[in-house]
């Protein structure tokens, strides 16, 4: 398996906790007209659906290509393992300049996702690239559950936790709901 | 007339001086001096005139003396001479060949007649000028040169006002006939050689021209030959030139001279016509050239000498000559210098010869260019004789009206289009180095072929196939595109060789001395020639328009041909691939070489996991289904760069599908995390058949082989139970089992139910009998199925197959197999087919109901090629993955299946 541009293993969160994304300073010089982001994102809709990976996925919810639904399973072998978590994508109309806001829409018991679902991840926030994308972002995130960034973490609770991996396995799976069928 | 009565009336004065005496004296002597010349004209004695005309002289008569006399001149002539002249060629006012000797004879007796006759008149005509001579008031020569001179105009206008309609006509006829005579005695002579040349010489008579000929006496052996051949026709031509010479003094100058023209133009043009035929294996320019000195030009020096008009034999001062005459006399290898009138007419045979053959060649110009290598030295005279007229333009109208009545038609075979395309590319390269006339001539053939289906496909043939790739035979040798390519490879590599001359001084300075302008038509817009390189390929692709069309094309040919193939050699096609790189760059190339590479690697792969089989059953007991590991090859295959592949259902029988799945597993275990997935319709087996009385061995697809060995059981079939067991629908059933039936294996007989066939094995060779030739042992290789079976979806099936590609899965029997060669493909990445996207919105929506789906395709299955099917088509598609086990059907909603 190859390995995944922008998946930065050893250091998933770099962003100190609390951070919003409000840089007003960096004002969006780029304005790009929609036809090209609507091109973007159906070409990695197209990519994504190739690359056949297994454990993340994610497509357009509805009719509006700018929201997508995205799932992502627990890697092996981690304490994880058999969940499966939705997620929601959400574009900016500046994207790819701007990254997209990601969701957990399923609770998840993790040092760096807070209850409301709102994930820390440094590619989220300000090591964004535009070379990034829905298919990276997804693999990031799959990796970021199994090495969660404790030193700072949005979940305390979980960040404390996660030293025991026993326990913190049964508490995963006692929050676990698994998504509906229907959605 | 007038002029007598101004004389008379001038001398009005002097009636009144004259005594009746002198006028008596007068009209006396105007009496007897008329009496005399009448006699003197008809041939009786005139001793008296000289003392008549004395008499009228005397009294200022003179100018009335003259009138008459010339009018007496006329009378006779026109009474006499030219009506007697005319008489001869009364009878041949039609025209005919058969008249030539007989009419030859007449002309020159007539002429001789009206010559001795005409002399006559000319003596009388000098009598007078004596008598008036004598007299002593005139000045002889002006008075003779006035009398001549009347009297000549006198003879022409006379002759001409009787002129007979038919007499140029008959003097075209009589030169044509001398000349062809001439001729034929030349090729005699030509043949025969001249030994006899210096007996030639003594027999030489004293004509002018015979000195004239001797004056080159320190010629080499081969020209005083050539010149005691052309003396020995002396006779031949001092007759003629007599002819010539008694119609010039008849006043017939021009008449004469359009005569013989036209029948040298006439001759020539036969002679070219003769020369040139339809023959265009041979250069003809050079004979021509060689008969126009020999025959015409011959023939005119002799009449011109022998009218003596051969004035500059020795020009005191060359530069002052007309620049026609510059020409050097190696041209003339009889004729040391020669004069002006001679050259003008060398380069008028020369300019007529050159454009006859050149609408002799234009005209047949498409048949030329069929037989293209072939008729090059045809070419080559057109290219000069084009380059002597200047009528390119002939060349293009001709040649484009001939294209569309004969290639451009709906009969014509797109191949036959192309291969002539590319002939006529060729050899209009030669006559026309800057390609400007092929634009205009390639224009039509490009447009129509543009409008053809099949282009596409026969370029990439052409491009493909090297040697003898074609077997139907069409494909005709030097033809062929791919050895086009070579050569362009090998020029690109002259190019840098080139480059270094160029810096040489001298090389600069040729190069420049050669230079040429551009054709008058060339258009400035395109650059000069020097940009305008005329590339057959670039051409060729011009027709498409883009090379990624080809590209494709190429792609989805190579596709066929490499998973039709039952070993692993690639090497021509990674010939071709790296020749086709060098022309259209190696990043549109990159599909096709991952396509070969994936050949290399399967050849690879293959052996490996042979070899975990070997190391395997070292151990364990051999393999008990009796088809072991090495009976099956295996092509894997990258499918995100190949085209898409033709899919069909298929159930194979069971210890072959066992072996598949062995296979995979082993693949899986070397190659961890990728998969094979089997297209089991793909490949070829090669299998026996053992009958009672004989054995059949063949290489058919995998469908035959499968329905093949239901037989073995049993042995006979309906088509509907026959189609459930192998997988496929009865309508393919039918299609396929054909194969077997034209083979007499299999007969066909009505079932019960009017849509149910029966197949039924034949066992015995007796049946067979009517499909003699396939008894007994015997190899076949499956070519290319009926109806065009491909395992590449052509390029615009690609669409529509696009929802049938899904894997699939079935157990089956298997009787006698021998080998088997599979070379069914593996997917590692897949393919952006509906499939995914369905999965893809089912794994993060959960479940869908038919139509969400349809309309979620719809809106985000945009790419290539879009997704642009039915409702019904999608249920059927989705029914489909749920029988494979991949989704669930529940309340009319599609879920994943866990």
């Amino acid at each position: 398996m190859e390995t995944v541009n922008g998946y930065q293993g050893n250091t998933p969160v770099a962003a100190p906790a609390g951070t919003t994304p409000s840089k007003q300073t960096v004002t969006a010089a780029k304005i790009v007209d929609t036809q090209s982001v609507l091109k973007r994102l159906q070409s990695e809709l197209m990519a994504l659906m190739m690359s056949g990976e297994s454990g993340i996925s994610a497509f357009p919810e509805g009719d509006n290509i700018f929201c997508w639904k995205g799932t992502i399973k627990g890697s092996k072998d981690t304490v994880f393992e058999g969940t499966e978590y939705k997620l929601s994508l959400s574009f900016p109309n500046d994207y790819p300049f701007k990254p997209p806001k990601v969701k957990f829409e399923t609770s998840c018991f993790h040092p760096n996702v807070d209850i409301y679902g709102n994930i820390c991840l440094d590619i989220l926030q300000d090591k964004w690239s535009s070379a990034y994308d829905v298919r990276t972002i997804l693999l990031s995130i799959q990796s970021l559950l199994g090495e969660p960034n404790i030193s700072s973490p949005l979940n305390t609770q979980a960040a404390q936790l996660w030293s025991n991996q026993q326990e913190y396995r049964k508490m995963v799976e006692k929050l676990y709901k698994p998504p509906s069928a229907t959605v | 007339m007038e002029e007598s009565t101004l004389s008379l009336v001038s001398n009005l004065e002097i009636l009144d001086t004259l005594s009746a005496d002198s006028v008596q004296e007068i009209v006396g002597s105007y009496g007897s001096f008329c009496s005399a010349t009448l006699s003197l004209l008809h041939g009786g004695d005139a001793s008296d005139l000289f003392s008549h005309v004395q008499i009228l002289c005397k009294h200022g008569l003179l100018s009335l003396v003259r009138d008459f006399f010339l009018k007496s001149l006329e009378e006779a002539f026109e009474r006499n001479l030219a009506s007697k002249f005319w008489r001869h060629f009364d009878c041949y006012s039609i025209v005919g060949a058969n008249y030539e000797t007989e009419l030859q004879q007449v002309l020159c007796r007539a002429l001789e007649e009206i010559s001795l006759e005409k002399q006559y008149q000319e003596k009388c005509l000098l009598l007078l000028v004596r008598a008036l001579l004598l007299e002593g008031k005139t000045d002889s020569d002006v008075e003779r040169e006035y009398l001549f001179s009347k009297y000549q105009l006198m003879v022409s206008s006379v002759l001409m006002a009787t002129l007979p309609r038919h007499f140029p006509e008959l003097l075209h006829w009589y030169f044509k006939g001398r000349l062809e005579e001439l001729s034929t005695i030349m090729d005699g002579e030509f043949n025969v050689g001249g030994d006899d040349a210096s007996q030639d010489k003594d027999d030489m008579d004293l004509d002018e021209m015979g000195k004239m000929l001797h004056r080159n006496g320190a010629m080499d052996i081969d020209e005083s030959c050539l010149q005691g051949k052309f003396t020995e026709n002396n006779n031949f031509v001092k007759n003629i030139g007599k002819v010539v010479r008694d119609l010039r003094s008849l006043g017939f100058t021009s008449m004469t001279e359009d005569a013989y023209a036209s029948a040298i133009f006439l001759l020539l043009k036969a002679k070219v016509h003769d020369l040139a035929g339809d023959d265009y294996r041979a250069s003809v320019l050079g004979s021509i050239n060689e008969w126009i000195k020999d025959v015409p030009l011959q023939f005119l020096h002799a009449l011109l000498a022998y009218l003596g008009e051969t004035t500059s034999y020795y020009s005191p001062s060359p530069g002052l000559r007309s620049p026609l005459a510059s020409h050097p006399s190696a041209c003339y290898p009889a004729i040391n210098s020669p004069s002006e009138g001679l050259v003008r007419w060398h380069l008028r045979l020369e300019y007529f010869a050159y454009e006859t053959l050149q609408d002799l060649r234009i005209s047949k110009l498409f048949e030329i260019i069929v037989d293209y290598p072939d008729s090059s030295p045809a070419i080559e005279d057109l290219k000069q004789c084009l380059d002597y007229t200047g009528q390119h333009s002939k060349l293009v109208e001709s040649f484009i009206s001939a294209l569309r009545y004969r290639l451009l038609t709906a009969g014509a075979s797109t191949n036959d289009i192309l291969h002539q395309y590319v002939s006529t590319i060729k050899a209009l390269r030669t006559i026309d180095p800057a390609g400007v006339f092929l634009e205009a001539v390639g224009e039509p053939i490009k447009d129509y072929l543009r409008g053809r289906k099949d282009t596409i496909k026969c370029i990439v043939t052409m491009l493909t196939d090297g040697t003898g790739g074609n077997p139907n035979g069409s494909g005709i040798t030097g033809d062929s595109l791919l050895e086009e390519l070579n050569r362009d490879e090998e020029s690109q590599e002259n190019v840098g060789a080139d480059d270094d001359f160029n810096t040489d001084d001298k090389q600069a300075w040729v190069n420049a001395a050669s230079w040429v302008p551009d054709p008058v038509e060339a258009d400035p817009l395109k650059g000069s020639r020097n940009q305008r390189k005329v590339d057959i390929l670039g051409m060729i692709v011009g027709i498409i328009g883009s090379k990624d069309q080809l590209v494709n094309e190429y792609r989805v040919m190579l596709a066929e041909k490499l998973l039709n193939k039952s070993d692993y050699d690639i090497d021509s096609e990674i010939r071709t691939l790296e020749l086709l790189k060098i022309h259209f760059g190696e990043s549109s190339m990159q599909r096709c070489e991952i396509m070969l590479n994936d050949l290399i690697d399967s050849k690879r792969t293959n052996h490996n996991i042979k070899a975990t089989i070997k190391s395997d059953q070292t151990g364990s007991e051999p393999a008990e289904t009796g088809a072991s590991m090495d009976i099956l090859n295996a092509t894997i295959l990258s499918s995100n760069f190949w085209p898409p592949i033709q899919d069909e259902a298929l159930n194979v029988p069971e210890p072959v599908n066992q072996l598949l799945t062995d296979y995979a597993k082993r693949f899986h275990e070397i190659k961890t995390p990728r998969k094979l997935l089997w297209k089991k319709n793909l490949g070829t087996v090669k299998l026996e058949l053992q009958f009672e009385d004989r054995t059949m061995q063949l290489s058919v697809a995998p469908i035959h082989a499968a329905i093949i060995m239901q037989f073995q059981d049993q042995t006979s079939w309906t088509s509907s139970r026959l189609a459930t067991v192998i997988g496929v629908p009865v309508d393919v059933l039918n299609r396929r089992i054909n194969f077997w039936i034209s083979k007499g294996i299999l007969t066909e007989s009505l079932g019960k139910d009017l849509n149910d066939h029966v197949f039924t094995l034949v066992e015995g060779i007796v049946d067979a009998g009517q499909n003699s030739g396939n008894t007994g042992s015997c190899e076949e290789l499956l070519g290319g199925d009926e109806e065009g079976e491909r395992s590449v979806a052509s390029v615009e099936d690609q669409i529509r197959k696009e929802m049938t590609i899904y894997e699939l899965n079935s157990a089956l029997k298997e009787p006698a197999v021998k080998d088997m060669v599979f070379p069914p493909w593996i997917r590692v990445g897949g393919l952006i087919s509906p499939k995914k996207f369905i999965m893809g919105m089912l794994t993060n929506f959960g479940s869908m109901a038919l139509d969400r789906i349809h309309n979620t395709l719809k809106m985000f299955c945009v790419a290539d090629p879009p997704y642009d099917k039915s409702l019904q088509q999608l249920q059927s598609f989705l029914s489909g993955l749920v029988s494979e086990e991949k989704l669930e059907l529940r309340d009319g909603m599609y879920f994943l299946k866990k």
